[in-house]
């Protein structure tokens, strides 16, 4: 026998020698961008790491309900009810796909330092240091989304020799330091033109969100300001082109991870999994599952108005709620009339369904039969993760509807606004914060309901939106920007992460409990601690790292 | 020459002597011999085990004496690691499986049929046509593959055994210690199973006709039972479809377009307005309720018929031997649209040449066999268990849903409070098409030349080539509410070769009369390669035409893929058997083994193993003092063996450019861009797993072999087990972490083997034999990686069912221990409890006693591996009348019925089971089962002893009545019939159990480790009825 007859080369795999050139570090730096959807392949179970964040941003607020039957998915159940234990599955599905993003940045970073170090044919200096600006805006963003779960988390940087690091220092130093290389060393232009890849506008965003995440206003203020001057003004903007997969990264959109459902025979796995047990479940609803992610009805209710088209940010929306068809016998339910004269905002029939009311070209929402389990999850559905029914031949997975390809914003422009508002009421500039708010609100009384909405001629309900006259106390600004973000970015994964930094998820989860446990057993009775502002750190995680990382206190 | 009489094959190291004188010489390994002796010598041949005979020279040059065999089975020739052996001179732990009772077991597969044949082997199977049935020699020696070694005719295979017919089989060997295995050295860890195929003889052709016809009927009393309609809305208040309020009301209609249950009206159902089509938005559906219930496992079960043929010829002349078979198999299931079809030819041929120092010849196989359908055609058992298989949507198909609609299609969950079941019988029918071929050869060539006397050379190439397709269809379900409307086809093919290429160099030689030694040493070279390339297209133009399901027509979601392996080992090893004066024996083998898999570091592992016997009988205290001692020997042996069967590559760092794992759309759009990620990290250090085994036995056969049997004590540590430690994602992301020599595991055991024979020696016309096999085996995981005490594993929903737990048996279950049901609020206030804990909620025991219900309370709840494990053989006949029956019995172990998930807890709107007429209600207070309830807590959701159960069972495996026909008497010698059995075979006839599930063999599901005893649904085995006749002229 030869010598190298026992020498059996990998099949269909390259070493890391392979790579060590432009090709292989622009393929490197690719991959870390594919981790953006949460998934690594195949399509079931990326939920808590889907970009949308509504499992751990929304179900855990008082925006929605993990839905469907009360026994599928226990473990959401748990994290709805603020009772998870550390070996919740969709814990580790998040910490896991981050730190598999944070190693793909780091090995692109790390593979282009060996080959700008090498002989061999390197990048020009301007492609070297944008690509490790993406790759660290990447990184920034994958650590951002475990800090503001698991708070503490270990940092792991391309020249970590040691990846036994523990999770007691802050990391949020690291992140905004990433993201203010990004901003540095990105132009407004996106990366070798491709409409994916982050750009400047995108990563002083982020470096603002991050900072308003430390209340550092005003820093992150300036950052808000470039990117509302960058672009147009909101109320120039249509509300419905966030949510229209034909209007995919258009102006408003500031970073969204791209979602592509191609007949290219990956099947689903680079489209929006994290949301594919979100849409109506059977009837004549044009997807047949999973029914999962249903506003509650303390949602449907912050969209009823006053006469004079101001939301009820005292709480008084709770009077006499709306309920939908909820609770009927089964002869009134047949009988059922949608209430035209019920008082909201136009944003309420953009953000759920509710039968009786269009759902995109879907047709007229029927009722429990869109619904997988009423008494689980209540009479409403989600709306903004879907798309045009006329869209499903290109828009959905060969073979899935429930995939479909519509990007996920993880920042748009309204958000900023809404960021800069934050900022301007913290700083005590109540008539800038008045005015991005109502800015926002204008756009959103330019919505097509008339057309939209219609339903025997007429609108299905009595919609009305309006700028208020002024903010006339800090508390009053504070409380009306807040209840603002809620209706202008409900089911779009912030929700619970804000109530956090806000230092407000006790009092709003619990008197919610009060309100929506009159209707649904699932939210009666929750309490919630100070653990509750962050998730137990995974337990097989701390089972693997032999004692190197520690559980956050109260788990 | 001297020869065997019974079947003409030599006898190599014979004793010639000439009377009254000193000469005397040996026989050669060919059985020929040379002596001068003059035409009055009379010479006297004799041979251990053989009645010596003693022949007059004469005027002859030539003379052929065939020896009697002494009438017992010490003197079978045992093929043992790359030479033969007789049975009495055996020093280490081998099974010799009695191949005339496994054949006598109709099975599609042989080493189905091994079940309950040898002791210390353990054999699972399930009632799938063509399945693979687990097999465990001397317990699970490795978290990793457990599946042992095959040797066919001297070739070494890894894999399923679907392709060789029983009938075929001529001896069956199995090496349980490392004496007697470590010879096959890194693969031998999990046993070897030798395995050699039937060969000519010399004289005129035999020819044998077997054949078999029956049928497998379901056993119907092992159905699980679900609640009636009425007795699900009576049970589940309020739900949906049957009304409001106090009183439930049947809905007539479940579904008329897409109105649904109570709201339909007569006009929706109106006939006229039914249209089945492909376009979702005009099909409209009109699916009566069955008020009356559906029984879904009747529903997708029927008798099946199974039907067995092989003709066979052989015979040879006096310098070649032919040996020839083929074989027709089909078996249907009783799963409906399941099945497996084998047909298979063998040809082995054997050719002598100058003087016949020189042999030569081959053996060759070639099987093509089909299966189709549910759980026919897993590479490893147990795989096709799951939720969504036709069996997991069984328990879950709400009774109230009819098999068809109003116009015979089919019916399904679509609609309101149905559930999220497919109908399983709609299942199983677009299945029906889904076939999968396998084009399987395994051969070998081989020549021996006797160089000197008592040196032969041999060289043999094996070659192993399976060239395998599968297709598989799927159609738009639009009765299910998580339907579909696209279909696709999906097509894979693939090969996997392997050749083997073994060069031995033997010396037998005896000395000074008593010394008996036999050299070995050789080399082997195995090179295997394998690829298999898959295609798959949506949106075909008609459905369900074969002839029309080509990849190329179809318009949509065009995918393909490819894949592929290497590997290659090269081994040297050596091997002396010694005995002195038949009494003391002694064997020494070494294996020294290079492989792929391993980096340059540790690419070689050697395998030392020695042994020695002892037969006391033939010690002149016992010999012709103690009549009825025949035989009595004791047997000790100590070696090592290794594992090398864990994925390639783990020494290096890989990198992988995937579309599924590592593409982004760049550019936006439905386009991706397809990046790089490091999918592998590497362990340099990565090295051969090892087991030590210590052996004690003995062998005896007492008065006249009237009884015969066997005891062995062993003792098997594994070291270094190859363990794919997880590394924390801070170190590897979601790559693959490498495997790691870290784990301990212990495997400690007894073995019985005891027989009794009547009438064997001597013509009486009633003769009985009665076998009984006793194994117990205790498993202990010892460690598992540092820093790591234990892994849950066996994932399933909520449910993780295993945990690898050091210091406990391998694959035990995991979860909270049930104390009973809480019977109020006090008694939750007043007991450990957990989040959102209710009435009539499960209460679990507080282990660790710190008041409340947390994590830390689970424990070990069951073990999978049984306490031990035994069958029993009875074979009489009396004249031309045979019957036999083989019994089969576990004790001790648990099983963990998931399925219960779903029947029994609130997880899913679907059929549940009629242990809920029992459950706990505020007056039924004693019941240990949940009250029923829309909502439980999470914590009710997770694993528990609810799910366990003792998996004891007894089983009559078989039962046989045969009858001989007189052929002479009956047909004249003009037909030329020598032999002309009937016979009539019932298969698991009785089945004495607890265990409530389908079926108490239940094969491991594989996960990263295997979950052992967990039951997902598994496929039941059948009663059998044959009819089979044995023809020979």
């Amino acid at each position: 026998c030869k010598k190298d007859f026992l020498e059996k080369r990998p099949q269909g795999e390259l070493s890391q020698e392979q790579l060590t050139n432009q090709k292989g570090v622009e393929a490197t730096l690719t991959g870390a961008y594919a981790l953006l959807n949460g998934n690594l392949s195949g399509t079931w179970g990326n939920y808590a790491s889907g970009p949308s964040q509504w499992l751990l941003g929304e179900v855990t607020s008082d925006n929605a309900h993990k839905g469907s039957d009360a026994g599928d998915q226990p473990n959401m159940n748990a994290l709805e009810r603020h009772s998870p234990t550390s070996t919740n599955d969709n814990l580790s599905t998040l910490w896991t796909r981050c730190f598999e993003g944070i190693q793909r940045c780091n090995s692109t970073l790390r593979i282009l330092a060996a080959l700008q170090a090498s002989s061999g044919e390197k990048f020009a200096d301007k492609r070297a240091a944008e690509i490790q600006a993406e790759a660290r805006f990447l990184r920034g963003h994958y650590y951002f989304f475990l800090a503001r779960a698991f708070k503490n988390v270990p940092l792991i940087l391309e020249n970590t020799t040691d990846p036994a690091v523990d999770n007691t220092a802050d990391i949020y130093p690291a992140i905004v330091e990433d993201f203010t290389y990004a901003v540095a060393n990105l132009s407004t232009t996106k990366p070798l033109d491709q409409v994916g890849r982050a750009d400047k506008i995108a990563a002083q965003a982020y470096l603002g969100k991050v900072l308003l995440y430390q209340k550092k206003y005003a820093e992150a203020l300036t950052n808000f300001t470039a990117v509302m001057a960058a672009r147009p003004a909101i109320t120039t903007l249509d509300y419905k082109a966030n949510f229209d997969i034909t209007r995919e990264n258009g102006p408003e959109s500031i970073f969204a991870v791209q979602h592509a459902v191609g007949t290219d025979g990956s099947g689903g796995d680079n489209g929006n999994v994290g949301d594919m047990l979100n849409y109506p479940y059977g009837g004549s609803s044009k997807t047949s599952c999973c029914g999962f992610f249903q506003p509650s009805i303390d949602l449907a209710n912050a969209f009823r108005v006053t006469a004079t088209g101001l939301p009820m940010i005292d709480g008084s929306y709770r009077t006499n709620p709306f309920k939908s068809d909820f609770g009927l016998t089964t002869a009134q339910k047949a009988a059922y009339q949608v209430e035209r004269s019920l008082l909201v905002d136009p944003r309420m029939d953009y953000t759920l369904g509710r039968r009786g009311v269009p759902y995109r070209d879907w047709g007229v929402m029927q009722g429990d039969p869109w619904i997988r389990e009423v008494t689980t999850g209540g009479p409403f559905v989600p709306y903004k993760n879907s798309i045009e029914f006329a869209e499903f031949t290109n828009g959905t997975a060969p073979g899935s509807t429930n995939v479909n390809g519509l990007n996920v914003n993880v920042i748009r422009l309204a958000d900023v606004y809404l960021m800069a508002a934050e900022c301007q009421v913290e700083l005590g500039n109540l008539p800038e914060a008045l005015r991005l708010v109502n800015a926002v609100r204008a756009r959103a009384a330019q919505l097509p309901v008339a057309t939209d909405k219609a339903v025997g001629g007429a609108p299905a309900a009595t919609y009305r939106v309006n700028p208020y006259p002024a903010f006339p106390s800090q508390t009053y600004a504070r409380d009306a920007v807040r209840f603002e973000r809620r209706l202008e970015l409900a089911m779009e994964g912030h929700r619970f992460y804000d109530l956090v930094r806000w230092g407000i998820l006790k009092p709003t989860l619990e008197s919610y409990s009060a309100f929506e446990g009159q209707f649904l057993a699932t939210s009666r009775g929750i309490t919630i601690g100070d653990e509750d502002n962050y998730f137990p750190i995974p337990q097989e995680q701390l089972d693997r790292s032999n004692g190197v990382l520690k559980q956050n206190p109260g788990y | 020459r001297v020869t065997s009489s019974d079947d003409q094959s030599p006898i190599p190291g014979a004793s010639i002597k000439i009377k009254n004188s000193a000469q005397g010489t040996m026989t050669d390994g060919n059985g020929a011999f040379a002596i001068s002796a003059s035409p009055s010598d009379v010479l006297v041949i004799s041979f251990v085990g053989y009645q010596s005979t003693e022949v007059t020279v004469g005027s002859r040059t030539t003379v052929n004496i065939a020896l009697k065999q002494e009438d017992n089975n010490l003197n079978e020739i045992v093929v043992t690691g790359y030479t033969s052996q007789r049975k009495k001179d055996l020093t280490g732990a081998v099974a010799v499986v009695d191949v005339a009772q496994l054949k006598s077991q109709p099975a599609a597969s042989a080493v189905e049929a091994l079940q309950g044949k040898a002791p210390g082997v353990q054999i699972v199977v399930d009632g799938a046509p063509g399945s693979t049935p687990q097999i465990r020699v001397r317990g699970v020696t490795t978290i990793n593959n457990n599946d042992p070694l095959y040797v066919v005719d001297g070739v070494p295979y890894e894999g399923k055994l679907s392709w060789l017919n029983q009938n075929d089989i001529e001896s069956m060997q199995i090496l349980k210690d490392a004496s007697a295995a470590s010879i096959y050295g890194s693969r031998a860890n999990n046993g070897v199973v030798i395995i050699t195929t039937r060969k000519g003889i010399q004289g005129p052709p035999k020819v044998t006709l077997d054949a078999y016809y029956g049928t497998q009927t379901p056993r119907k009393n092992t159905f699980p039972e679900f609640l009636s309609p009425i007795q699900y809305a009576q049970a589940f208040p309020n739900a949906t479809n049957y009304g409001t309020g106090a009183t439930p009301v049947l809905p007539e209609y479940l579904r008329a377009g897409n109105i649904f249950g109570l709201n339909v009206t007569p006009a929706d159902a109106d006939p006229s307005k039914y249209l089945y089509s492909n376009d979702p938005n005009s099909f409209y559906q009109i699916t009566r309720a069955n008020q009356q219930g559906t029984n879904w496992f009747e529903e997708i079960t029927e008798n099946a018929p199974t039907q067995n043929y092989q003709v066979s010829a052989s015979g040879g002349g006096e310098n070649s031997t032919y040996s020839f078979s083929a074989g027709y198999l089909d078996q249907k299931g009783i799963i409906k649209y399941t099945g497996f079809k084998r047909y298979n030819t063998r040809a082995n041929t054997s050719v002598s040449a100058l003087d016949k120092k020189l042999r030569f010849g081959e053996n060759l196989s070639y099987s093509y066999s089909e299966g189709f359908g549910f759980g026919v055609n897993p590479n490893v058992s147990g795989d096709y268990q799951d939720e969504g298989s036709a069996i997991g949507w069984a328990y879950r198909m709400p009774t109230i849903v009819p098999v068809y609609d109003i116009q015979g299609n089919f019916a399904g969950s679509k609609g309101s409070g149905l559930g999220n079941a497919e109908n399983p019988l709609a299942f199983l029918y677009r299945g029906k098409d889904n076939l999968n071929k396998s084009n399987f050869f395994f051969g070998n060539a081989f020549a021996e030349l006797d160089i000197v006397k008592g040196l032969t050379l041999r060289t043999n190439f094996g070659l192993r080539y399976e060239n395998y397709n599968n297709i598989s269809m799927r159609y738009p379900n639009p009765e299910f509410s998580e339907g579909n409307s696209s279909n696709n086809l999906s097509e894979t093919q693939g090969f996997n070769s392997e050749w083997t290429w073994t060069n031995t160099l033997t010396y037998r030689t005896t000395f000074a009369e008593k010394h008996n030694l036999t050299l070995l040493a050789g080399t082997e070279a195995i090179q295997n390669k394998s690829r298999s390339l898959t295609g798959g297209r949506n949106d075909f133009f008609v459905l369900g035409d074969m002839d029309y399901y080509y990849l190329n027509v179809g318009t949509a979601n065009i995918s393909n893929g490819s894949s592929g392996s290497a590997g290659s080992l090269f081994s040297l090893f050596a091997r002396a058997d010694y005995s002195f004066n038949d009494r003391y024996l002694a064997s020494v083998t070494i294996r020294r083994d290079g492989s792929s898999n391993f980096g340059p570091d540790n690419k070689y592992g050697a395998f030392p193993a020695g042994s020695i016997a002892w037969r006391v009988s033939e010690e002149d205290f016992l010999k012709n003092k103690v009549s009825w001692l025949n035989d009595l020997k004791f047997r000790a042996g100590y070696g090592g063996t290794g594992n090398q069967r864990i994925p390639v590559n783990q020494y290096l760092s890989r990198y992988q450019q995937g579309l599924l794992t590592s593409a982004y759309p760049l550019l936006g759009g439905n386009g991706v861009v397809t990046g790089v990620w490091q999918n592998a990290y590497a362990n340099p250090e990565i090295k051969w797993e090892s087991v030590t085994s210590l052996n004690v036995g003995l062998d005896f056969t007492l008065f006249s072999s009237a009884i015969d049997g066997s005891v062995d004590w062993y003792n098997r540590k594994t070291k270094d087990m190859l363990f794919p430690v997880q590394l924390p994602s801070t170190a590897v992301g979601l790559g693959n972490s490498p495997y790691r020599n870290v784990g301990d595991m212990s495997n400690k055991g007894v073995e019985v083997n005891l027989n009794y024979h009547y009438g064997r020696n001597n013509d009486s016309p009633f003769t009985f034999d009665l076998g009984v096999n006793f194994s117990k085996n205790v498993n202990k995981l010892e460690e598992i990686a540092p820093g790591v005490d234990q892994l849950q594993y066996g994932a399933f929903r909520s449910l993780r069912t295993s945990i690898l737990k050091k210091g406990a048996p391998f694959g035990s279950f995991y979860g909270y221990e049930q104390s009973g049901i809480f019977q109020s609020d006090a008694d939750i206030a007043g007991s450990p409890s957990y989040p959102n804990a209710r009435v009539g909620g499960m209460k679990f025991r507080d282990i660790n006693g710190d008041g409340a219900i947390t994590p830390e309370d689970r424990k070990i709840i069951g073990n999978p591996n049984p306490d031990f494990y035994y069958s029993l053989n009875l074979n009489a006949s009396y004249k031309n009348f045979d019957v036999s029956m083989f019994f089969n019995g576990v004790q001790g172990n648990d099983l963990y019925d998931t399925n219960r998930y779903f029947t029994d807890f609130p997880t899913f709107q679907g059929a549940k089971s009629t242990r809920l007429l029992n459950a706990w209600t505020p007056t039924n207070t004693a019941s240990n089962i949940p009250s029923v309830t829309g909502t439980a807590a999470e914590i009710e959701y997770e694993s528990s002893s609810y799910y366990v159960q003792d998996g004891s069972f007894f089983r009559l495996k078989n039962l046989q009545i045969g009858y001989t026909i007189p052929a002479e008497k009956v047909f004249g010698s003009k037909w030329g019939i020598s032999k002309f059995r009937v016979y009539a075979s019932t298969t698991n006839v009785f089945t004495i159990t607890n265990y409530t599930g389908l079926d108490p063999e239940v094969s491991a599901e594989s996960e990263t480790y295997s979950a052992l005893g967990v039951d997902r649904g598994i496929y039941p085995n059948p009663r059998q009825f044959l009819l089979g006749v044995s023809v020979g002229f």
